[in-house]
């Protein structure tokens, strides 16, 4: 079962890396990820794997992370490849980096919202003391030739609109609301960033991230399409909570870490780039495409609180990404379920 | 446009404050059976205070709680079963896991009204499992409105699909009621619900009030089946929300039947407003509260009504029972 989940992640790799020469930049570079050990640096590993193998490369990566026990346990495949190196480290108390380190992925922290509610100081503390910690320790590297900061859509507050967000956007804050450590956090990283960039000539893209599906996400994670895929592979009903008008957009794992990888030397110093797919689909019509690939007729569920006079969008515009680098969504919204929950099934066996 | 309101039924397990946990197996099965019939839609079982509650603090209960939810599991086919958490009375792997297994599908994950936070892993086990999770915040008269969304906000994003504000003390006039659930339902995106307690007489009319205030999940048991005054009779709320054209599911006149079951059945005391009851919801103390503050206040030979005053003023909740031997000792200290 190890060897067919692993053989998925590889083909969905294989997919989306459509431009592979262009990472023989990366050649005998090392590549430095915080947040190594999540769902993020787990598929950085698995595309550089991928990329090393088939292009013949010889890119070296770091992951740092709080609980490197646990990613030997999960992914004792990718722990093991020589050309991964694990560092235990909490990224508010980083001092010095591996100095032959010359690109940094800077992805640190949960997005989960439960964590940020149940932890606000905390949740703070790593994306301010986190990122700042991870810059201080960017400027002291030799031959540092770019930082990628993986920031987030809430940056952009509330968008109660129909268009798509562009990177100008800038929609209303409830700076009081119980969750909105997280997005206050991630608006002053971008500032340090801004600041190492200015002051410290640092070179830095921000790439702010909107959905994300695919094998090594929890499915426990408190997001719409993982627990509708959840409740699906548990035989349903599937529960459509709040305003099921509410638009999202998904974009699969391997093009994620594709986009990241694109991203480093491709993304210009300085630039801002929305990071996610560009098809919105409303959480009702999501419901019923992944109740369409349950094997058993399964029931969807509505259940809110009132009828809702606006209609949450949160789908971007990636103009930027598809024109500066390049970039092409290769896993369509249909494809990215189905790979899940057949990871999933393959996992839980 | 249909209005349809969510009914559960804790009969048996507010009840079991009103016969200080004392409900036996046979009792339980009489009642979830007569309860499915009239297509009650969640019938709440267990000790008073919830699952794995039962003890020397809170009160023993005369059934464990697996035979408990086994009974009423084997009675029950078209209701829901459902039950009452509070973390750290119940522990996911001593009891919640055991109570899934069992075949429970409605779980209430409760906290005091201002800690939520120590919902948030009870509430992730349960959509795990893929069970229905609600939140329910106690003792609601404590907090303003605005901390109750916060605190309902939080159980929200730790994957309640609906939360239910508890007037555990029968506190409530139908103004406070309509600001709190008016609040709530403006704040949150998941269906609001009500529990009422009738401490004051207010039970039906608080809940014909949060239904009008948005809410769209309401608790009532068989005459009021509860702690202290008991909660919002459920014949009269079944029957008042049909005049008024809301939906509910339950037949009239088998919930009719059911409660005359229940009276008969299962009630030593059909619950009254009893003059301590009325201080005890002026007081805004925990309903579940009268059994011990009667015996304790007896016992010692001091006037109920200055017990429940001291309990208020303390902002007593419910877990600490033990505090009203101490308020008893104190007002004895004072009246020397």
């Amino acid at each position: 079962m190890k060897l067919a989940k692993n053989k998925v992640v590889f083909e969905d790799c294989k997919k989306s890396c459509t431009e592979i020469e262009c990472f023989s930049i990366l050649d005998n570079q090392s590549i430095l990820v915080t947040g190594g050990t999540g769902f993020m640096g787990k598929w950085i590993a698995e595309m550089v794997s991928y990329i090393n193998e088939t292009g013949n490369y010889n890119i070296k990566l770091y992951l740092l992370g709080r609980d490197i026990s646990k990613f030997k346990e999960e992914v004792p495949h990718l722990a093991e490849k020589p050309f991964v190196s694990l560092i235990k480290q909490d990224v508010r108390y980083l001092h010095n980096l591996p100095s032959d380190v010359n690109y940094i992925i800077h992805a640190a922290g949960t997005p989960d919202n439960r964590e940020h509610v149940s932890n606000p100081l905390k949740t703070i503390e790593t994306f301010y003391k986190g990122t700042q910690s991870v810059l201080d320790a960017a400027t002291r590297l030799t031959d540092l030739r770019k930082v990628v900061h993986l920031s987030s859509h809430q940056v952009y507050g509330k968008n109660e609109t129909e268009q798509f967000i562009n990177e100008n956007a800038f929609g209303a804050f409830e700076a009081l609301n119980v969750a909105s450590c997280y997005a206050e956090a991630k608006r002053i990283a971008e500032t340090l960033c801004s600041h190492y960039k200015n002051s410290m000539r640092l070179p830095i893209v921000i790439l702010r991230p909107f959905a994300f599906i695919g094998p090594y996400q929890d499915l426990e994670k408190p997001w719409a399409i993982n627990s509708f895929i959840r409740d699906a592979m548990l035989g349903g009903p599937i529960r459509v909570l709040g305003n099921g008008l509410t638009q999202r957009s998904y974009l699969y794992a391997s093009d994620m870490a594709y986009c990241i990888l694109l991203s480093l030397i491709k993304g210009e110093n300085g630039g801002i780039y929305n990071f996610g797919s560009k098809v919105g689909i409303s959480l009702n019509d999501l419901a019923i495409k992944i109740q369409n690939q349950s094997v058993s007729k399964i029931e969807i569920l509505s259940r809110s609180s009132k009828d809702f006079d606006n209609v949450s969008k949160l789908v971007p515009n990636t103009d930027k990404i598809t024109r500066q680098l390049n970039f092409k969504e290769t896993i369509t919204l249909d494809k990215a379920i189905e790979r899940t929950i057949l990871w999933n099934q393959l996992n839980n066996d | 446009m249909i209005k349809q309101i969510l009914i559960s039924d804790p009969t048996l397990r507010d009840g079991n404050h009103a016969c200080a946990h004392q409900l036996s197996l046979e009792q339980i099965a009489i009642y979830a059976a007569a309860a499915d019939k009239a297509g009650v839609p969640i019938v709440e079982v267990g000790h008073g205070n919830g699952l794995g509650a039962s003890s020397l603090q809170v009160g023993l209960c005369k059934e464990t709680d697996k035979d408990m939810l086994e009974t009423a599991r084997k009675h029950l086919s078209k209701s829901k079963l459902g039950i009452h958490v509070i973390p750290g009375f119940a522990t996911i792997k001593r009891d919640l896991i055991r109570a899934i297994d069992i075949g429970v599908d409605v779980i209430r994950i409760a906290s005091h009204c201002t800690e939520a936070d120590i919902t948030q892993r009870h509430l992730g086990y349960v959509r795990e499992r893929g069970k229905e999770a609600y939140g329910v915040l106690m003792m609601s008269h404590m907090a303003s409105a605005t901390v109750l969304v916060e605190e309902a906000q939080k159980m929200e994003l730790y994957g309640a699909e609906g939360i239910i504000i508890m007037d555990s003390a029968g506190a409530y006039l139908p103004s406070d009621v309509q600001e709190k659930v008016t609040a709530l339902v403006n704040g949150l995106k998941v269906p609001v619900g009500f529990h009422a307690h009738n401490n004051l007489g207010m039970a039906v009319a608080n809940s014909i009030t949060a239904i009008e205030s948005g809410a769209k999940i309401l608790d009532g048991t068989a005459r009021g089946f509860g702690a202290g005054a008991g909660n919002t009779q459920l014949e009269v709320l079944v029957a008042v929300l049909e005049k008024m054209g809301y939906v509910t599911g339950i037949d009239l006149y088998k919930m009719l039947d059911a409660s005359d079951i229940a009276e008969d059945k299962i009630m030593k005391n059909v619950p009254i407003i009893k003059s301590e009851s009325i201080i005890s919801g002026l007081s805004g103390v925990f309903s579940g509260f009268a059994k011990h503050v009667t015996r304790i206040s007896s016992e010692y030979k001091v006037d109920p009504r200055d017990v429940y005053r001291e309990l208020g003023k303390r902002k007593i909740v419910g877990g600490q029972e033990d505090m009203i031997i101490e308020v008893v000792m104190d007002l004895i200290r004072n009246r020397k």
